[in-house]
């Protein structure tokens, strides 16, 4: 695969670039945004170039394990981390439970631009060290996400081929 | 309910694509992967009514997607094509990460600035 397929995600927050940055690097502040309806408990955070972040996510009674390698913290406007998607409660990497090509490692750079009261954060998300499988895995979902759910739909195609093959393989 | 003319392949293709269109629908395979429970369980977290939950259950069901018990009472609802439901439900939660953790960090910068407009005035 020639092209390394990337996610980026651009928000505009109506709060001055201190602010925004603080949110991002005062675990008190991070662990009430950062895992949508999650219960988040941040277990270590060292915000320095080799130091981590070690994140639990609880949604209910399952829990999501994931390490994050800071490489670059350039206050109040760049922070670029190296994403350990799926980790044991060791921190150790494992494959991802519910899709076993998601990639493992996720080169991650967030930008704070300074809009005098507001902030603008461009996040992005770079597939690292990635097997092919793992590239079009991730190669898979960007093209669902820019066609949205309303079409598309190449992961499911995908998956429910294995679905029918498992069905026939199950009626012999 | 089979459609005539279509190959078995195609019919499930296009309940599948059709029952996983629709995000209530997908909220509820997330809490089915979470393991099997009724219709007032489905219903609690979503503010809709029990026909309505039972609704998208018959359209799950016709996908392939869960099967209901057989306890009349409580036909509890669970997954099929597990594997499938799992990647869709890691696939939605990616989707949704980062939009819905920036809604929570909006609202934790609006009390930043409350914070810091109460220090000031405090000065």
């Amino acid at each position: 695969m020639s092209e390394i397929p990337e996610y980026k995600f651009d928000r505009l927050f109506d709060a001055p670039r201190d602010l925004v940055w603080r949110a991002w690097t005062d675990p008190e502040l991070l662990h009430r945004w950062y895992g949508p309806g999650a219960e988040t408990i941040i277990h270590e955070f060292d915000l320095k170039p080799g130091g981590s972040w070690l994140n639990e996510m609880k949604w209910g009674d399952n829990s999501m394990f994931q390490k994050v390698v800071f490489q670059e913290v350039t206050e109040p406007e760049k922070l670029v981390w190296h994403h350990h998607s799926s980790t044991d409660s060791e921190w150790n990497d494992v494959p991802n439970p519910k899709m076993a090509d998601w990639p493992r490692l996720l080169l991650t750079t967030v930008v704070f631009e300074d809009m005098g009261d507001k902030t603008k954060v461009r996040l992005s998300q770079l597939p690292m060290e990635a097997s092919d499988a793992e590239l079009a895995c991730f190669a898979m979902v960007m093209s669902n996400m820019d066609q949205g759910w309303g079409s598309g739909y190449a992961i499911i195609d995908e998956l429910l081929v294995e679905l029918l093959e498992e069905r026939r393989a199950k009626q012999g | 309910m089979e459609l005539v003319g279509y190959t078995n392949e195609q019919s499930t293709l296009d309940a599948v694509f059709a029952a996983l269109a629709d995000p209530t629908r997908r909220a509820i395979l997330s809490r089915l992967a979470d393991g099997q429970a009724s219709v007032n369980e489905i219903a609690a977290p979503f503010e809709m009514s029990q026909p309505a939950v039972s609704r998208h259950l018959k359209v799950l069901e016709r996908a392939g997607l869960i099967e209901r018990g057989v306890d009349e009472q409580r036909r509890p609802a669970r997954l099929k094509a597990e594997k499938m439901v799992a990647a869709v439900d890691w696939l939605t939660k990616f989707q949704e990460f980062w939009g819905a953790s920036f809604d929570q960090l909006d609202a934790v910068l609006i009390t930043m600035k409350q914070a810091e407009a109460k220090d000031t005035d405090d000065e």
